[in-house]
C-alpha cells in the first residue's frame, strides 16, 4: 500500500522485496487502478520491462486469470523478439493498454518514425528485476531509452522492482527523477542453508565435485524436487553425466543451460513447473523470476561467489514468503568450504553485496544515436541534453558525444576519406540537425540492436533435430570421430557445414566437455572480506570437518594464518624454482591482472620469472631466482607502469573491441539477407583493431574498449584499492617448503601464460620441430 | 628478412613473411591480391573500415621494392578491390609508384576484382608466361607450372589442444597459390572445397606465415 500511495502522489519508486513476495503485482496496482477509473483508455498506458523473454511470457500468463475473473476491460500484450511480424504490426496500429517487453524491443520501438505518437500518452514504466540492470551495457541501453520515453511523455512515472540490495540508494539514483522514494520489504523468514556433510575427502583443488556425487544423489532422493545450481555450463554437463552414471533408482533428471535449444529449455521448464521431474541441473539460466512452486531444495555445487547470487538461487525453492527456502552447499575444494561457510554467515547477518554502478559505455551511445536517426531527423544538442539525464551518462563529455556522432556518420576517422559515403548527414541550413541518408539504413540498425554479444556459436544438429549452440572455438579443436558431451548426451562429431555441426550418438566413454569462455564470475568483495575474517577466526575451526580443521591447523604451525586485514606472502623453493604466493582474496579478474603486473615487475628486477597462476584467492609466481624485494614492488606504481602493456599483450582490449565495434554498429553482426559467421566478424574486427591501433590510437572506439576493460575485465578499481594500502600490511613468510594453504593454487599450475601472439609462434615452431624430427631432416633455414 | 626456400617446378623461390614471393634467378618479385581500396568499397555500403589500408599496402610494397630492387614486379591479380578503390590512391602515391616503374618492370595481371579497371601508365595482362611458368589470377587448363592468387589461402593448425589459423603459401606439383598481400582481407582454408577443387587434397606443401618467419609443412 505504501507503494500505491507514493506512486499516486507522483513519486518515482523503487520497491525492494525478497523473491516470492509478489513484487511483480505490486507494480501493476497503480496502472490498473488508473485504467479502471479512466474506463476505455485509448492507446498505450503502461510499459513493463522484463530482463528475460521467458519472464515476459510468464507475466502475461499470470495476468490473464485475474483480469478475466474480474472482467477488466484492459488490454495487455507481450512484445519480444519472438513476437510475429504480424502481431507487431497490429500492436503498432492498435496499441494495448499494457505492453510487456524487453529492453531491446523497447529500443526498437523507439527507433520507429511514429515512436513519439505511440508513447505520448504513456503513464507508467515498470522495470522488473531492476537489480539485474544496474551494472552492465543493457542497463545503459535501457537508461537511454527511458529518458527518450520521458521526453515523449513528460508525465511518465517510473516504478522499479528489485530483489533486496545493499545499496538501495544507488538503484534509486539510477531510476528515479520525480520525488524519489524507496519502499522496502525485508525477509521475515531466513533461508535454511547448510554445507553438505561429506564423509569423503574434500579435494585440494578442482571444481567438479566428483567426490560427493553419491551424497548429492542421496539428497536428491530425499526431496520431491531439487534444482542443482552449478557455476558453468561445462560443470552442468559434467554433473548431469555423473548423476546418470549412478542413477539406479531411475530418477528423472534433466539439464538446463543457456546454450541449449529454446525448445529443449522450454520442455525442461515446463516439466519443472508441473513437477514432472525429480531434479534439474542448471546454470544461472534458471536463476531469475520464473515461479516453480514445488521446488523443495536447492543444491549449490561450487563456490557461491557472491551473497546476492546465492540468495537469488536459494530463493528458487519454496517460492513463497512463509516457508523458508532450503539449500545445501557443496564446496568442490577446500577454499570453497571456507567461502561457503562465510556466505552462510553473511546471509544470517543479511549483509548483502553492493552492486557497483558504472559509468555508461560509449558504444551503447553510438547505437542509440543510430536508433535516434532511424526515428527521424534530430538536433544533436537536444539529444545530448537528453542523454546526460540518464544516470550512467551524467558525466558524458560533449566532446566524446560529438566523436560518437562522427562514428555513426562515417566511422569517425581523422582521415576524411568517406565524405561521400555518410550514414547520417548535417542539414545545410542547420548544422545541428542530422538526418539519415537513406531509409534502407534502418534495416541495418534493426538487425543489430542490443548489447549482448555471444561468442561465435555454431548450431548442433543430431539428425534433423537442433540440440543447441556450441562455441566455434570448441568445435575447431575436434576432429571427425571425437566425442563430446552436450545436452546430457555423448555425441560424436561428424562434420561441419554452413555453421551447422552434424553429430550422431556415441557410446564412447572418453569424451570432452565444451567449455564456454564467458561468465567466469569473480568472488565479490563483500564475500572475500568475509572469507578473510572467517579464516582468521581460529576458534571456529573445531566446528569444521576434521580435514578442514587439520588443514588450517597445519598452516598455522608451518606458516601463518593472515589476520582479517593482512596480506600473507609466502616464499619457498620447490624443485629447481623459487615460488612466491600472495593471498589477496581479490577475486579472479584482479588477481589475474596482478599476476601479470608482478611478472613484469619481476622481469625488470631480473628475478627471471617463468610464469604465474591466479584464482579467486591467491596468486602464485615462480621464478629462477629468489625474489627479494616483494614489499618494494607491490604498490600502485606497479599498476601505473605495466597496465597498458598488460591490456595489449593479453589481447583483452582487442577482444572487447569486437563487442564495441558490433554494438556501435561500426561492423555488423548481421546484414539483411546474409548471416555472417562468427569467425568473419571476429576476423575483421581484429584487423580493424590492429590498423586503428597503429594509425589512430585516439579513436573513440579504442578509448571505449579500454574503458570497458578497466570496468569489467581487470577489476581496476578493486586492484587499485588493494595496492594503495597493501605495502604496509604484507606479512612476509619465508619457508623451506610449500605450505598447506598454498597447495590448492600450486595444483592449478598447468595453464599456459603466453600471450596469443607468443602462443601462435610457439605452436608453429613446436609442430615444425616435431615434423622435422619425424622426417629426420634438418631445418632448411 | 628471413625467408623460406620453396622448390617449385625445379626452380627456387623465396617466401617472405610479408607474403611476397621472390624468384631470385630472374630477380622477380611476385605479390597477389592487394585489394587496394577495400575500405572505400565497404564505406559505400556504410561499413566504415579504417581508411588506412591503401597507404599501408603501398608502403609495404615500397619497402619491399627498396630492399630487393627487383627487375620485375608481378602482381597476380586483384591489385585493386573495385572501380572506386582507385579513388583512395593519392596523387603523391601515384608519383611514388611511377618513380619505381623506372627501375622495375610492373606486370599487372588482372583479377576478378580489377578486370575492368585501367590505371594510366600501367600495362596489364590476363596472364603472363615466363619459360615453363604461367602467371595468372586463377589457374587455367595448361601443362605449364602456374603461379596464381585469388584464394587467399590459410591453414588451420590443431596442435596440443590449440587451434590457430595462419595465412599460407600453398602448392601442389603444378599449381602455386600466393597468400593475399592486402591488409583488410580474409582467408580461405586450404582444405576448403574451392581450393581442393584446384589443388586436390593430397601432397600439398603448405607454408604458414608467422610473425617474422615462414614455416614449412608437408601434409598428406
Amino acid at each position: 500500500m505504501q507503494t500505491f500511495h507514493h506512486v499516486r502522489t507522483g513519486s518515482d519508486v523503487v520497491v525492494f522485496a525478497p523473491t516470492g513476495a509478489g513484487k511483480t503485482l505490486t507494480g501493476f496496482i497503480n496502472p490498473i487502478d488508473d485504467l479502471i477509473k479512466f474506463k476505455k483508455f485509448k492507446g498505450l498506458h503502461t510499459l513493463y520491462i522484463s530482463p528475460l523473454k521467458s519472464l515476459a511470457n510468464d507475466i502475461v500468463r499470470n495476468l490473464e486469470k485475474p483480469f478475466k475473473e474480474l472482467d477488466l476491460n484492459i488490454s495487455f500484450q507481450v512484445r519480444t523478439g519472438d513476437t510475429t511480424q504480424y502481431k507487431k504490426q497490429k500492436q503498432k496500429q492498435k496499441p494495448p493498454n499494457i505492453l510487456i517487453t524487453t529492453p531491446e524491443s523497447l529500443a526498437l520501438l523507439n527507433s520507429y518514425e511514429n515512436a513519439k505518437e505511440f508513447f505520448h500518452n504513456l503513464k507508467y514504466i515498470i522495470i522488473d528485476e531492476i537489480h539485474t540492470f544496474l551494472d552492465n551495457k543493457r542497463a545503459d541501453l535501457l537508461s537511454l531509452n527511458i529518458e527518450r520515453l520521458q521526453t515523449f511523455s513528460p508525465n511518465l512515472q517510473r516504478i522499479g522492482l528489485s530483489a533486496t540490495l545493499k545499496n538501495k540508494q544507488d538503484a534509486k539514483k539510477w531510476l528515479c527523477r520525480k520525488k524519489p522514494k524507496i519502499v522496502s520489504y525485508e525477509n521475515s523468514v531466513l533461508p535454511k542453508i547448510k554445507i553438505l556433510e561429506s564423509k569423503e575427502r574434500i579435494p585440494w583443488s578442482g571444481h567438479m565435485a566428483t567426490y560427493s556425487i553419491n551424497e548429492i544423489y542421496k539428497e536428491i532422493m530425499k526431496s520431491k524436487l531439487t534444482i542443482i545450481f552449478v557455476n558453468t555450463r561445462a560443470q552442468a554437463e559434467y554433473m548431469f553425466k555423473n548423476l546418470w552414471l549412478i542413477n539406479k533408482k531411475k530418477l528423472k533428471i534433466a539439464v538446463h543451460h543457456g546454450s541449449l535449444e529454446k525448445n529443449l529449455r522450454l520442455k525442461v521448464e515446463n516439466n519443472l513447473s508441473k513437477g514432472l521431474v525429480d531434479c534439474v541441473v542448471a546454470t544461472s539460466s534458471l536463476e531469475l523470476g520464473l515461479d516453480y512452486g514445488d521446488v523443495e531444495k536447492i543444491i549449490q555445487v561450487g563456490a557461491p561467489k557472491g551473497i546476492n547470487r546465492l540468495l537469488q538461487r536459494v530463493g528458487r525453492s519454496n517460492h513463497n514468503l512463509n516457508t523458508p527456502s532450503k539449500a545445501i552447499l557443496v564446496p568442490t575444494n577446500r577454499f570453497e568450504f571456507i567461502e561457503a561457510k562465510a556466505a552462510i554467515e553473511e546471509i544470517k547477518k543479511n549483509n548483502l553485496d553492493k552492486i557497483d554502478l558504472k559509468e555508461g559505455s560509449f558504444d551503447v551511445v553510438a547505437q542509440h544515436i543510430f536508433a535516434t536517426a532511424c526515428a527521424g531527423q534530430f538536433d544533436i544538442n537536444d539529444l545530448y541534453k537528453e542523454i546526460i539525464k540518464a544516470y550512467p551518462y551524467k558525466k558524458l563529455k560533449l566532446n566524446d558525444f560529438k566523436q560518437l556522432i562522427n562514428l555513426i556518420q562515417d566511422g569517425g576517422y581523422v582521415l576524411k576519406n568517406y565524405d561521400q559515403f555518410k550514414r547520417i548527414f548535417q542539414l545545410r541550413e542547420n548544422k545541428n540537425i542530422y538526418k539519415l541518408v537513406n531509409r534502407r539504413e534502418t534495416r541495418k540498425y534493426r538487425m543489430n540492436v542490443g548489447t549482448i554479444i555471444e561468442n561465435p556459436m555454431l548450431k548442433i544438429k543430431l539428425g534433423t533435430k537442433t540440440l543447441g549452440n556450441i562455441e566455434e572455438v570448441f568445435i575447431q579443436n575436434l576432429s571427425q570421430g571425437d566425442s563430446f558431451i552436450f545436452a546430457g548426451q555423448v555425441l560424436e562429431f561428424q562434420s561441419m557445414k554452413n555453421n551447422l555441426v552434424q553429430v550422431k550418438r556415441s557410446k564412447s566413454l572418453i569424451s570432452k566437455i565444451p567449455s564456454y569462455s564467458g561468465g567466469r564470475m569473480p568472488l565479490s568483495t563483500n564475500l572475500a572480506n568475509s572469507v578473510r575474517a572467517l579464516l582468521a577466526k581460529s576458534n571456529m575451526w573445531e566446528s569444521y570437518p576434521e580435514q578442514i580443521t587439520e588443514w588450517l591447523k597445519r598452516q598455522k604451525n608451518i606458516s601463518k594464518i593472515p589476520k582479517k586485514d593482512e596480506y600473507l606472502v609466502e616464499q619457498f623453493p620447490r624443485k629447481k624454482n623459487f615460488y612466491t604466493v600472495i593471498y589477496t582474496f581479490a577475486g579472479w579478474h584482479a588477481n589475474q591482472t596482478l599476476g601479470f603486473l608482478l611478472l613484469r615487475g619481476f622481469k625488470e628486477l631480473n628475478y627471471k620469472p617463468l610464469g604465474f597462476v591466479a584464482n579467486d584467492y591467491a596468486i602464485v609466481l615462480w621464478s629462477l631466482k629468489e625474489v627479494k624485494e616483494i614489499k618494494t614492488i607491490l604498490n600502485l606504481g606497479l599498476l601505473d607502469k605495466h597496465l597498458d602493456n598488460y591490456l595489449e599483450e593479453t589481447s583483452i582490449v582487442k577482444r572487447l573491441f569486437r563487442d564495441n565495434a558490433i554494438i556501435s554498429c561500426l561492423i555488423e553482426r548481421r546484414l539483411p539477407g546474409i548471416e555472417k559467421t562468427g569467425k568473419q566478424v571476429l576476423f575483421s574486427s581484429d584487423l580493424i583493431y590492429t590498423v586503428l591501433k597503429k594509425n589512430e590510437p585516439d579513436h573513440i572506439l579504442l578509448k571505449s574498449s579500454y574503458e570497458d576493460a578497466k570496468k569489467n575485465m581487470i577489476d581496476y578499481d578493486r586492484l587499485r584499492e588493494i595496492l594503495k594500502k597493501i605495502d604496509k600490511k604484507i606479512i612476509l613468510n619465508k619457508l623451506t617448503c610449500i605450505s598447506p594453504l598454498a597447495v590448492p593454487i600450486i595444483l592449478e599450475i598447468n595453464r599456459e601464460n603466453l600471450s596469443k601472439k607468443e602462443t601462435d609462434e610457439y605452436i608453429l615452431e613446436d609442430l615444425e620441430n616435431e615434423i622435422l624430427k619425424e622426417a629426420n631432416v634438418l631445418s632448411i633455414n | 628478412m628471413y625467408y623460406q626456400l620453396i622448390n617449385f617446378g625445379n626452380e627456387e623461390f623465396h617466401a617472405y613473411p610479408n607474403k611476397s614471393l621472390y624468384w631470385k634467378r630472374l630477380n622477380t618479385l611476385i605479390v597477389s591480391d592487394l585489394h587496394i581500396g577495400k575500405s572505400i568499397s565497404y564505406a559505400r555500403n556504410k561499413q566504415f573500415l579504417p581508411p588506412y589500408d591503401t597507404k599501408e599496402i603501398l608502403n609495404k610494397i615500397f619497402v619491399s621494392l627498396d630492399k630487393i630492387k627487383p627487375s620485375n614486379l608481378i602482381i597476380v591479380g586483384d591489385l585493386l578491390h573495385d572501380v572506386f578503390s582507385a579513388l583512395s590512391i593519392k596523387d603523391q602515391d601515384y608519383k611514388n609508384l611511377s618513380q619505381y616503374t623506372k627501375n622495375t618492370n610492373f606486370i599487372w595481371i588482372k583479377g576478378n576484382h580489377d578486370k575492368n579497371i585501367q590505371i594510366e601508365g600501367f600495362k596489364n595482362f590476363t596472364n603472363y608466361k615466363i619459360g615453363k611458368f604461367l602467371f595468372t589470377h586463377m589457374p587455367i587448363k595448361t601443362s605449364l607450372f602456374q603461379i596464381c592468387g585469388h584464394y587467399h589461402p590459410k591453414v588451420k593448425i590443431v596442435h596440443r589442444g590449440k587451434t590457430i589459423f595462419k595465412t599460407s603459401f600453398v602448392h601442389n606439383e603444378k599449381i602455386f597459390i600466393l597468400p593475399s598481400f592486402g591488409i583488410l582481407t580474409g582467408g580461405l582454408d586450404v582444405y576448403s572445397k574451392q581450393i581442393s577443387d584446384v589443388l586436390g587434397k593430397n601432397n600439398l606443401s603448405i607454408y604458414p606465415v608467422g610473425q617474422d618467419k615462414v614455416y614449412k609443412f608437408k601434409l598428406k
